[in-house]
C-alpha cells in the first residue's frame, strides 16, 4: 500500500515537473532578440572585426564576432564596465590586432580574452568578454554549482560560440571590416540579421534519462545512496533555461551531462563511475580520486558551489542511512 | 715527509672526520639540494576538498592503537576550538576562517626534507628515511625536548605524565604500514581524497596541475614545497574568491592568506637546522684560536712583568750606588776638614739612617 | 687584625658545622626549603614532570631551563672572567677574588646539571649524548662543553678541598702541586669552553625564528649571550662579594678585605664598558634587522624596559660608582645588572617565546616549578656556606701562604 502511495505521489510530481518544463521552455528560449534601439542610444548590435593596422592582404585572421549590445547593456550596470576609459568608443579604437600606444599595446586578443587582469589602483579595472563571463558563471549560484567542479573546455567549439560563421557576410564586407572601413549601417544590418536567424538549442529531456540511480558499490557502513538522477537534470535545465549566456555556451544538448559524465562524449549509455574510479585508491594513479571520493567530490562540489545548505557535508546519514546489524542479518 | 705534505694529510683527516660525522647516506655535497631522497613519498593535503569529518583522526587513532579520546570522533564540535597535535593525538583537524569561509586543515608531522627535530636532537633519535618519513627512536631519547623547541610546526608531543619512560610522540607517516605496502591510515580513510599519497616529485606536479587548471580555486602556493627546506607533506589552500589574485609562489604575498590557515610562510626555504650551522661552524675556530690568543696574552703579561722587574732592579741598584758614592764623598770631605774621628761618627750615623729607612720600607711593603 | 677570628679546621677538628646547624632564622628557612624541595623532588621523580610542572607541548622548556640552566650558566661566568683577568691578564690584585669566583662557578655548573636532571624525561640517559652524538645539534655542543668545563672547574677548585683535607690525608698535596702547575692551562681551556657554551646557549634559539619575537631573535644571539655572560661574571663577583661580606665576613683574611674594594671598583669599570658595548650591539642589531616597527607594540615597550632599565641603567650606575669609588653604588649596579641578565634570559626562553600563541596557550610556571628552582638555589647557597666554613676560600691557609706566587 505504502509503495503505491509513494508511486502515485512521485508520478504526480513528475507530471507537474514535466508540465512546467513544457510550458516554460518555449517561452524562454524562443524569445527572439529583435533589433531594437537601445537605452543608451548605441546600436543594438554590431559585428566586431579584428581590426588591424597592417595593410590587409585579403581576408585573414579570426572570424568576426556578432555582439548583441542591447542584451549586454541590460546585464551590465555601467557603460564603464566595458568602455573602461569612460569614452564610449569601439574597442578597436585603442586595441587592434597588433596593439598600439593608445591602448597601452594591449592587443585586441588580450582585451577580449584576458582572464587575469591586475586590479587598477583607481578602481576602474577593465574587463574582457571572457573575464566578465567567468565572473558570471562563478558567482551566480545557478552556474556556480557545476562550474565549481568543471571549467569550460577552451577548444574550437568554445571559440566558435562567439567566432561563428556569418552567412550574410561577404568577403568584401569582411575585408572592409578588418580595415575599419565598413559603414555602420551595413555592419548593424549584418549583425541584426545574424541574431534574428539564431535558433535555440534543444536539451536532452530529463524524462529521457534514467530516473533513479542506486549507488551501491561501496555500501558497507552505510546503505546505498539512491540518487534521483532525473530530478537533478531537470532542475539544472530549469535553472539556466532563461539565461542567454548559458544557452549560448551550453551549445550542445549533452554538455550538461558532462559535468558528471566527464572525459567521454555524450551518450545515453555512459560508462559507470567505477570503471575509472576504483573503490580503493589506485596506486598506479594516486592523483585519481577513489570511487568514494569521486562521488563525494562531485556531489559536494556542486552543492557547495550552489550553497546548498542541507545535507551538510559531514552529515553522512543525510544521503545514505547508517547500516544496522539487523539489516545485515536479514539480507 | 715535508711540511706541506704533512699539513695536507692533517687537513684531509679533518675533512674525512667531518664527513663521517654527518649522516652517512647523504651524499657529500657542498650545500643541501632537495629533495635529498628523490624517490621519497609525500602526501598532498588539498584543503579545498577537506570537509572536516575527522575520519583521518579516527583512522590514525585506530591504526596506531592510541588511547580513545573523551569525545567520540563523530563529534565535530571539537573542530571549533583550535587544537594541536600531542602525544596521544598524532593528527588533528582544525577549522579556520579563511576570507570568511570555513576551511579545514589536517595537522600532523610535515616530515620535513631536512628536519629541524633531527638537526636539534643531541642523541640522534630522529632520522629522515629514504621513503620520506621522519622516524623517532625512543630507546635513546634523553627527554630534553629540544626537538619540540626546534619544530617550526609545533608537532611533537611529550608524555609529561609518564614517570618512568616519557617519550616524544608524533606522526610516523605510518612507517610500519608503508613498509607493508599499505597507505597511511589517514590517507586511506579520507572520504574526499583530500590527502593524496605519492612520490613527492609527482605530488608537486599534481599540485601544480590543479592550480593551473583551477586558478580561481587555489591559492598559487604549495605550502611545503620549499618552506622550511621542503616538507614531504604539503598543503594546498583555497584562493580568496573576492580579493585580488595572489602572484604565484610568493611566500610574502601568500603569507596573509596562509596565515589564516595557521601556516607560516616566513620560515624561509632553508632547512631550519642551517640557521645554527653558522654558529656551530665557529666552534673549531674558537677551539683553535682562543688558546693562541689567551696564551699570547699570558706570554705578554709574563714578559711585561719580567721587564718591569728588571727595570726596577736596575733603578734600585743605581740608587744604591748613588747613595754609596754620596756617602763616600761626604765622609771624605769630613775627614779632610774635621779629622778621622768625626768621619767615623758620620759614616756610622749615615749607615744607621739608611738601615732604618730600609727596614721601614720593608715593613711598609709587607703590611 | 690578621686572622682575626677565622676558624681553620685542624687535624683534630675537621668539621665546623656550627654555623650551619645553629637555629638562626636564616638556617630555619633553609631547612624548610630543603625539606619541601625534597618532597617535590620525590613527587617529580615518581609521578612524572607533568605532576609538578606547567610545561606543555607548546612550551617544552620553562622555568627549569630558563632560570636554572640559562641563568645558572650565565651567572656562573664569574669563574672564567676572574681567572682570566687574574692569571692571564696578570691583574694580581684580583687574586683574592679568584678562588671565591671559581667556587661559585663550580657550584653553579654543578647545580645546573642537578637542575637539568629534573627537566629531562630520562635523566639517567644524560650520558647517551656521548654514545649517540648528534653533532648537528647545538645542544650537543652545550652538553659537551658544560660537561668538560665542569670537570675543569672541579680541577681548578680542587685545590681548596685539597688544602682542607691535607690535614688528614697529606697525599692530596701532590694533587694540589700538580694543579698549581697546570693552572694557566686550565684557565685558558676554561676560557675557551666558556666562550663556546655561553654563546651556544644563545645558539639554541637560532633554530626557531618563528617562535621567538623578532626583537629578541637575532642571528647574533650567540654573541649577545657571550657578551652578556661577561657582564654577568663581573656582576656576580661584585654582588657575591656583597653577600659574602654579610654572611661570611669572619672567614675573610686581611688580604681579601684589603683587595675587595679594588676588585669591586675594577670589575665595575669593566662591566660598565661591556654593558655599554652590549647595549650598542643590541641596539644596532635592532636597527639592522629593521625591527623599529616592533618597538611600538607591547613587546617593543618591554624590550625598551629591558634595554634602558636593565642594560643602560646598570652601565651608567657602574660607571658612576667606579669613577667615584662608591663601592655601595657598584653593588647596587651589580644587582641591577644581574636582574637584567635574568630578565633577558626569561624573555628569550619564556616571555617572548611563543609570542604568537594566544594567551590561553601561553606558559606560566607552576608554584612547584618555582619551588624547585628555589630549592636548587638554596642548595647552592648551603653548599657554598659549607665550603666557605671549611676550606680556605676567603682566606689564605697559613700553611700555603706561598700558593699564589
Amino acid at each position: 500500500m505504502r509503495n503505491r502511495t509513494k508511486m502515485l505521489l512521485l508520478t504526480a510530481i513528475a507530471l507537474v515537473g514535466a508540465a512546467c518544463l513544457m510550458f516554460r521552455e518555449p517561452e524562454g528560449i524562443s524569445a527572439a532578440h529583435a533589433p531594437e534601439l537601445t537605452d543608451s542610444g548605441a546600436q543594438p548590435a554590431m559585428v566586431l572585426f579584428p581590426v588591424s593596422d597592417k595593410p590587409s592582404r585579403g581576408v585573414s585572421g579570426m572570424k568576426p564576432v556578432v555582439f548583441n549590445h542591447k542584451l549586454h547593456e541590460g546585464k551590465v550596470q555601467e557603460c564603464e564596465s566595458c568602455h573602461h576609459t569612460g569614452d564610449p568608443v569601439p574597442c578597436t579604437t585603442c586595441h587592434t590586432v597588433e596593439g598600439k600606444a593608445e591602448g597601452n599595446f594591449v592587443t585586441l586578443e588580450r582585451a577580449m580574452h584576458a582572464s587575469n587582469i591586475a586590479p587598477r589602483k583607481d578602481g576602474r579595472t577593465p574587463q574582457s568578454c571572457v573575464s566578465c563571463h567567468r565572473k558570471v558563471y562563478t558567482e551566480r549560484l545557478e552556474c556556480a554549482g557545476c562550474h565549481s567542479i568543471v571549467k569550460p573546455t577552451e577548444n574550437d567549439d568554445w571559440c566558435a560560440v562567439c567566432h561563428a560563421d556569418l552567412p550574410s557576410l561577404t568577403r568584401e564586407q569582411w575585408q572592409a571590416g578588418i580595415q575599419g572601413k565598413l559603414s555602420p549601417a551595413e555592419n548593424v544590418a549584418i549583425a541584426s540579421s545574424t541574431i534574428a536567424s539564431k535558433k535555440p538549442h534543444e536539451y536532452l529531456e530529463g524524462s529521457r534519462t534514467r530516473y533513479r540511480v542506486t549507488l551501491d558499490t561501496l555500501k558497507d557502513k552505510y546503505e546505498a545512496n539512491v540518487f534521483n538522477h532525473a530530478r537533478h537534470i531537470v532542475s539544472l535545465q530549469r535553472k539556466i533555461a532563461n539565461d542567454p549566456l548559458a544557452n549560448a555556451f551550453h551549445s550542445s544538448s549533452s554538455i550538461l551531462c558532462q559535468t558528471c559524465h566527464h572525459h567521454e562524449p555524450a551518450t545515453t549509455q555512459p560508462s559507470k563511475c567505477v570503471s575509472c574510479h576504483t573503490p580503493t585508491i589506485d596506486r598506479a594513479h594516486p592523483e585519481r580520486p577513489s570511487l568514494k571520493a569521486a562521488y563525494h567530490l562531485q556531489c559536494m562540489g556542486c552543492h557547495d558551489g550552489m550553497e546548498v545548505k542541507r545535507p551538510r557535508n559531514t552529515d553522512c546519514t543525510g544521503c545514505h542511512r547508517l547500516r544496522t546489524v539487523q539489516q545485515e542479518e536479514t539480507k | 715527509m715535508n711540511r706541506r705534505k704533512f699539513l695536507t694529510m692533517l687537513g684531509s683527516a679533518g675533512v674525512v672526520s667531518a664527513l663521517a660525522s654527518t649522516t652517512a647516506p647523504k651524499e657529500a655535497k657542498a650545500s643541501h639540494i632537495f629533495p635529498y631522497y628523490p624517490e621519497s613519498y609525500g602526501v598532498l593535503h588539498d584543503t579545498t576538498r577537506c570537509v572536516g569529518c575527522r575520519s583521518c583522526e579516527q583512522a590514525c587513532n585506530e591504526v596506531n592503537s592510541l588511547p580513545k579520546p573523551n569525545k567520540p570522533f563523530d563529534d565535530l564540535s571539537v573542530c571549533n576550538t583550535k587544537r594541536r597535535t600531542s602525544a596521544t593525538e598524532w593528527t588533528v583537524v582544525n577549522k579556520y576562517k579563511m576570507n570568511g569561509k570555513d576551511v579545514f586543515r589536517k595537522l600532523q608531522c610535515f616530515h620535513c626534507q631536512d628536519p629541524a627535530c633531527a638537526s636539534a636532537c643531541f642523541a640522534k633519535c630522529f632520522q629522515k628515511q629514504p621513503d620520506g618519513s621522519v622516524t623517532y627512536d625512543g630507546t635513546q631519547c634523553v627527554g630534553c625536548r629540544y626537538c619540540m623547541i626546534a619544530c617550526p610546526f609545533y608537532v611533537p608531543g611529550f608524555e609529561y605524565n609518564e614517570a618512568w619512560d616519557p617519550l616524544v610522540k608524533k606522526c610516523t607517516f605510518c612507517k610500519p604500514r608503508l613498509d607493508k605496502g599499505q597507505l597511511p591510515g589517514c590517507v586511506e580513510a579520507c572520504p574526499m581524497d583530500a590527502l593524496t599519497f605519492g612520490r613527492r616529485t609527482d605530488l608537486i606536479k599534481a599540485a601544480r596541475k590543479r592550480i593551473t587548471e583551477n586558478p580561481d580555486k587555489y591559492l598559487d602556493y604549495i605550502y611545503g614545497e620549499h618552506d622550511a627546506g621542503g616538507t614531504a607533506w604539503m598543503v594546498l589552500a583555497p584562493a580568496n574568491p573576492k580579493g585580488p589574485k595572489v602572484p604565484p609562489e610568493n611566500p610574502v604575498l601568500a603569507g596573509p592568506e596562509m596565515k589564516q590557515l595557521g601556516l607560516d610562510t616566513h620560515l624561509g626555504n632553508q632547512p631550519m637546522g642551517e640557521l645554527t650551522y653558522g654558529a656551530l661552524g665557529t666552534v673549531p675556530m674558537i677551539v683553535a684560536f682562543w688558546p693562541v690568543l689567551f696564551g699570547g696574552a699570558y706570554a705578554m703579561t709574563k714578559r711585561r712583568e719580567a721587564m718591569h722587574k728588571e727595570e726596577q732592579e736596575k733603578t734600585v741598584r743605581q740608587a744604591r750606588e748613588d747613595v754609596a758614592k754620596a756617602v763616600d764623598a761626604v765622609v771624605r770631605t769630613i775627614q779632610e776638614t774635621e779629622g778621622e774621628g768625626a768621619a767615623d761618627r758620620a759614616r756610622k750615623a749615615m749607615a744607621e739612617a739608611l738601615k732604618a729607612r730600609g727596614e721601614a720600607g720593608k715593613h711598609g711593603e709587607g703590611a | 687584625m690578621e686572622n682575626h677570628s677565622i676558624v681553620i679546621p685542624t687535624r683534630e677538628k675537621m668539621f665546623n658545622m656550627g654555623p650551619l646547624l645553629k637555629p638562626t632564622p636564616g638556617n630555619i628557612i633553609t631547612w624548610i626549603i630543603l625539606a619541601v624541595g625534597l618532597i617535590i623532588t620525590i613527587i617529580r621523580f615518581t609521578q612524572g614532570i607533568g605532576s609538578v610542572a606547567n610545561l606543555d607541548d607548546n612550551q617544552p622548556w620553562g622555568m627549569w631551563i630558563g632560570f636554572d640552566l640559562l641563568c645558572g650558566v650565565c651567572l656562573a661566568a664569574g669563574g672564567y672572567f676572574t681567572t682570566v683577568a687574574c692569571y692571564v691578564m696578570g691583574m694580581k690584585h684580583f687574586h683574592s677574588a679568584a678562588r671565591p669566583a671559581v667556587l661559585t662557578a663550580f657550584l653553579g655548573y654543578l647545580f645546573v646539571v642537578v637542575a637539568l636532571l629534573y627537566d629531562l624525561g630520562h635523566p639517567l640517559r644524560l650520558p647517551y649524548m656521548f654514545f649517540f652524538p648528534g653533532t648537528t645539534s647545538v645542544l650537543f655542543e652545550v652538553g659537551l662543553c658544560v660537561a668538560t668545563y665542569l670537570t675543569v672547574l672541579f680541577v681548578e677548585f680542587s685545590v681548596a678541598p685539597a688544602e682542607w683535607l691535607s690535614n688528614r690525608f697529606p697525599i692530596v698535596l701532590k694533587w694540589r702541586t700538580f694543579v698549581n702547575k697546570i693552572n694557566i692551562l686550565l684557565t685558558i681551556f676554561g676560557m675557551t669552553l666558556s666562550t663556546l657554551h655561553q654563546s651556544s646557549l644563545g645558539s639554541l634559539y637560532l633554530i626557531c625564528p618563528g617562535k621567538l619575537h623578532p626583537l629578541w631573535y637575532s642571528p647574533f644571539l650567540p654573541m649577545f649571550f657571550f657578551v652578556s655572560s661577561m657582564v654577568a661574571g663581573a656582576s656576580m663577583v661584585v654582588m657575591e662579594g656583597f653577600f659574602a661580606h654579610k654572611g661570611a665576613h669572619a672567614y675573610m683574611d686581611s688580604t681579601h678585605l684589603r683587595e675587595s674594594d679594588s676588585v669591586v671598583l675594577s670589575f665595575s669599570k669593566a662591566a660598565s664598558f661591556i654593558l655599554m658595548a652590549y647595549f650598542m650591539l643590541k641596539f644596532i642589531d635592532m636597527l639592522v634587522q629593521a625591527n623599529t616597527g616592533y618597538l611600538f607594540s607591547g613587546y617593543g615597550a618591554w624590550w625598551l624596559v629591558e634595554m634602558f632599565g636593565f642594560v643602560l641603567l646598570p652601565a651608567l650606575l657602574y660607571a658612576k660608582g667606579s669613577r667615584d669609588g662608591n663601592v655601595r653604588l657598584c653593588q647596587y649596579a651589580s644587582m641591577n645588572a644581574v636582574a637584567g641578565i635574568v630578565l633577558n634570559r626569561f624573555n628569550i626562553s619564556m616571555i617572548a617565546f611563543n609570542y604568537q600563541l594566544p594567551s590561553a596557550e601561553r606558559y606560566f610556571p607552576s608554584i612547584w616549578e618555582i619551588l624547585i628552582s628555589v630549592f636548587v638555589v638554596t642548595m647552592i647557597v648551603t653548599a657554598y656556606r659549607f665550603i666557605v666554613y671549611h676550606m680556605p676560600i676567603l682566606y689564605e691557609h697559613p700553611n700555603f701562604k706561598d700558593a699564589h706566587h
